[in-house]
């Protein structure tokens, strides 16, 4: 999406929501921007709303809104510089979450190259081209990098994507030595597997940059949302489940734990 | 908390002090109209009579005493008289003296036998002044009727092997109070007497600066450990719930038994000491709902102060509530206060700010309905083809009118004497006059009630029948006419794509300031009031939110149908401030950026932003610091007074359907905390609602 705007070219993008005080976000007082869209589809995704790039309708028993609204990056730059110094002197920044934000890389660059004063946080699942990802690094000061299933077919099956675009942009960002985290959702009996997370643990131990790992324990309230969006939600596993949250394989390697 | 007062706890919210009160009230009537007292006599007579036949209560672990016995409070006219004394006269409230605050200093420097010395010293010197003489003379009967009171509790408790405690009732409150322990049973007796006297709203003050020195003296000596001045401490806390249910007020627990932390010292020095943090500490640990807590701050307010604030909020107390001294001070200053007073100043039961010891201020005659008088304006206004200009002239006519009508009640107030009371007032005993003549302060508040709706309203007229012209004038009038019947998109389209206040929207912020300038103009254009004070104009709303909303008995205010705003008839309107109830607006940061841009130089008369946090953003220690920087960015940002709230709306929904699980359960209300499963259903709905549309 291309707008002209004095004389400049200008991308657009879809956001679904513009979230102030996310307070588990990252460092300090935040404001987290949710790109919609995308690339993974991932069967225990909480936030439903994000995964197509088209606007949706939201019904709750507190009523309806409208999830999805098209900004210019000059537009959503200007929003969130009006709290870019309050954020600056709390410690923290803007965080770009989703949905996926390399879905909407051109935009989401912008939007950075706008933004006055600002720590910039990236909130991705690494799927991407190189280059988009290569784009946002750049622009930003800290990393959040999910990884999820290391075993190819378990990603296929539960994500509905190819993995191996993600370890290259692992390799990227480790590269760029800029700081970042691993952060590993912990679904029961899919990516909190003893197996699993040792092969997490193998695949980012002694990688520069890495600050330590978040383990991200299965949220049961998941599904809430799939309703509100007309959709169905369809889990394979057992949700009821203990959450195996182990942390040794990453202790042995010296890699950094926290349970968020 | 240890065992014993952990018990103690339990005993009173169980409330097994009550079945030691004695069920009629006593007669002093019969005795007033005998010997046909004066009004302050009577008044004097029922504190004395109340002294007296209070029943001395001492348990059998308790290091601090009194058990109020009394239940009611005598009449001292009969109805008929007390019709022909106060014809024609306006009564605040129930009418005695209420929501004003002592200085507790000169009770515990100076002791009862102090203030009676300056009450002797002053009938010799005032004899030829029958009124003066009078009020001394009713001053010094209750004096002995205090004194008369402890001397029985200290005779107990020798009686009784208590040696410790008849050696603190033995020197207190007769005399000046030489520890922590004897301040606060000072304060605990003195205290709780004025309440016996039909006066209410009793505020504590300035607690962390006037007890200091004792707990100072203590802990610097070894007299006390840390622990045991928090046991202490804890139990005076506790004690002060023993009477929550028998103090009048709108709804249990909005009692105005308020404190005052932190903020700065007469000279400008910060304030903050050990006992700050020990208060906060030990309300923490007690999770009841008195004594509410006020914490002063500034921008450059310790982060870590702030973190332990944070604590209450996170256990859902709903204190403390913040007021920013940069704000505040200067605000007093420029309205003729003293630079000393107004850095003295604590927040009264609510959100108002007075000085302790120096004010006679009626800090809420009432409320001026912002809707009330945005809806007569676009009434009038699109009728009458005024551009928006002149509409927003409308508005401020019946700003003014509304104002003026309560001025004008208030210039016929009558205030009750009060000779007890006065005892602790600066100047009273001095100068031979009892405090509803008036002290150094002598200022009346009145708040601008629904703001957010009404800007909102004014926001909406503006964007779409002005500038946009989608909505004709006719449509919108037939539209609130009839309550939106038949109109549902027209409404929708009012309630989501107007602007609105909470957004740092200047669409709607704008408007709302303007709101508060036109009441600002109106309180600065009156004449004096009676007693030679100003009208403070203030933000907030107390129940008003919903009276003038949904119409109420008490209430002299008018009722709004539907409003431009899209809000039906008969809904809630924003509290204090707030967006308006069912907007999601984007953010807490948006929300302060929205209410900072209110000139409080002139409006500041107090009333909170109220904001509600998930419970969920208080996991851990990390989070807790992010929302004390939160609260640090509140005042950076220049805003006046910010009350947060932790709420979980299951827990919330399940105490309704089961108030026999959630006893406990403290929830925010306006300008005070209360039981959740004791307040009215409408109370609870209102809280249920504000935190439904906060998560969406």
């Amino acid at each position: 999406m291309i707008n002209e705007n004095a004389g400049q070219i200008m991308t657009s993008g879809i956001v679904f929501d513009i979230k102030e005080f996310t307070v588990h976000d990252g460092p300090g007082i935040r404001t987290t921007v949710f790109l919609k869209g995308c690339p993974l589809s991932c069967m225990w995704c909480h936030n439903p709303e994000g995964q197509s790039m088209r606007p949706q309708i939201m019904r709750s028993p507190a009523g309806e809104r409208l999830a999805g609204r098209e900004y210019t990056s000059a537009q959503l730059a200007e929003l969130l510089n009006q709290q870019t110094a309050i954020l600056s002197e709390n410690e923290g920044g803007i965080t770009f979450s989703g949905g996926e934000p390399l879905m909407q890389a051109e935009f989401v660059a912008e939007v950075m190259d706008l933004l006055r004063n600002a720590h910039v946080l990236l909130d991705t699942c690494g799927f991407g081209s190189e280059m988009d990802f290569q784009k946002l690094l750049d622009r930003s000061d800290l990393i959040y990098f999910d990884l999820k299933l290391i075993d190819p077919a378990a990603h296929l099956h539960y994500t509905a994507q190819d993995n191996s675009p993600i370890f290259s942009n692992l390799k990227t960002l480790s590269r760029s030595e800029k700081p970042f985290v691993v952060r590993v959702p912990l679904v029961p009996g899919v990516t909190d597997t003893d197996e699993n997370l040792n092969a997490i643990a193998r695949t980012i131990a002694g990688l520069r940059g890495l600050e330590r790992v978040d383990l991200l324990p299965y949220n049961r309230a998941a599904g809430s949302k799939y309703r509100c969006a007309g959709l169905e939600f369809r889990p394979d596993y057992d949700e009821l489940r203990p959450v195996n949250i182990n942390m040794t394989p990453f202790e042995h390697l010296g890699v950094k734990v926290l349970v968020a | 908390m240890n065992e014993r007062l952990e018990l103690m706890k339990n005993r009173v919210r169980a409330g097994e002090h009550r079945s030691l009160r004695r069920s009629a009230p006593i007669d002093v009537l019969a005795e007033c109209e005998a010997e046909n007292l004066s009004w302050p006599r009577r008044v004097a007579r029922l504190v004395r009579r109340q002294c007296e036949a209070e029943q001395v209560v001492i348990g059998a672990e308790e290091q601090i005493v009194f058990t109020r016995t009394l239940p009611a409070v005598p009449a001292i006219y009969s109805s008929e008289d007390w019709r022909r004394l106060t014809a024609g006269r306006t009564l605040h409230e129930l009418g005695p003296v209420s929501n004003i605050c002592a200085d507790w200093s000169l009770l515990l420097s100076q002791g009862l036998l102090g203030r009676k010395q300056t009450a002797v010293d002053s009938r010799r010197r005032f004899s030829n002044d029958p009124s003066a003489v009078e009020f001394l003379d009713c001053a010094i009967e209750d004096i002995d009727a205090v004194l008369g009171l402890s001397a029985r509790y200290a005779h107990q408790a020798r009686v009784m092997g208590r040696e410790d405690l008849a050696q603190v009732l033995e020197n207190v409150p007769a005399h000046p109070a030489r520890t922590f322990q004897e301040a606060l049973q000072s304060l605990r007796l003195c205290h709780a007497v004025v309440w016996l006297g039909g006066n209410y709203h009793v505020g504590l003050g300035r607690f962390d600066q006037y007890m200091w020195p004792y707990l100072q003296a203590d802990l610097a000596t070894g007299r006390l450990t840390i622990t045991q001045a928090e046991d202490l401490l804890a139990e005076f806390f506790i004690s002060l719930n023993k009477d929550s249910d028998l103090y009048p007020g709108v709804q249990q627990g909005d009692n105005g038994q308020t404190l005052t932390l932190g903020g700065v010292t007469a000279g400008g020095d910060p304030a903050v000491n050990e006992l700050t943090y020990m208060v906060l500490r030990v309300a923490r640990e007690l999770a009841m709902i008195d004594p509410k807590i006020n914490l002063r701050l500034s921008a450059q307010t310790d982060l870590e102060l702030l973190c332990l604030a944070t604590e209450l909020t996170r256990i859902g107390l709903g204190f403390p509530q913040y007021s920013n001294d940069d704000v505040v001070i200067p605000a007093l200053v420029e309205h003729g206060y003293q630079l000393e007073d107004a850095r003295d100043y604590v927040v009264a039961a609510c959100w108002e700010f007075i000085i302790p010891g120096r004010g006679m201020e009626v800090v809420n005659i009432g409320a001026v309905s912002f809707p009330a008088a945005v809806d007569q304006a676009v009434r009038e206004g699109l009728v009458g083809g005024d551009d928006f200009h002149k509409l927003l002239d409308r508005v401020k006519v019946h700003i003014r009118e509304q104002v003026d009508h309560l001025a004008e009640t208030y210039s016929h107030l009558l205030l009750p004497p009060a000779p007890y009371y006065s005892l602790f007032m600066q100047g009273c005993l001095e100068q031979g006059r009892d405090l509803s003549q008036g002290l150094k302060y002598n200022n009346f508040g009145i708040h601008g009630a629904g703001s957010s709706n009404a800007a909102d309203a004014l926001a909406a007229v503006q964007k779409f029948v002005f500038d946009e012209r989608s909505i004709s004038a006719d449509a919108l009038l037939s539209a609130l006419d009839s309550n939106f019947a038949g109109g549902e998109p027209l409404r929708k389209i009012l309630e989501e794509q107007g602007p609105k206040v909470g957004n740092n929207d200047p669409a709607a912020d704008d408007l709302l300031v303007r709101l508060f300038d036109d009441l600002a103009e109106a309180c600065e254009q009156r004449p004096r009031t009676g007693p030679g004070g100003i009208l403070r104009p203030g933000t907030g709303s107390a129940m008003y939110y919903l009276w003038l909303a949904a119409g109420h008995e008490r209430m002299r205010e008018p009722v709004v149908g539907a409003t431009a705003d899209g809000r039906l008839q008969g809904k809630p309107f924003s509290a204090n401030l707030a967006p308006s109830p069912g907007v999601c607006v984007r953010g807490p940061l948006s929300t302060l950026q929205s209410f900072a841009k209110i000139n409080y130089h002139r409006i500041f008369n107090g009333g909170p932003i109220t904001m509600e946090l998930s419970d969920s953003v208080f996991r851990d220690s990390e989070s807790i610091r992010k929302t004390a920087m939160l609260v640090r960015t509140f005042a950076r940002l220049g805003c006046q007074q910010l009350q947060l709230n932790s709420l979980c709306l299951d827990t919330l929904l399940d105490a309704k359907a089961h108030p026999e699980n959630h006893k406990n359960l403290i929830v925010r209300v306006w300008g005070w905390s209360g039981y959740f499963c004791e307040l009215a259903p409408e109370y609870q709905d209102h809280i249920i609602a504000r935190h439904l549309y906060e998560i969406n």
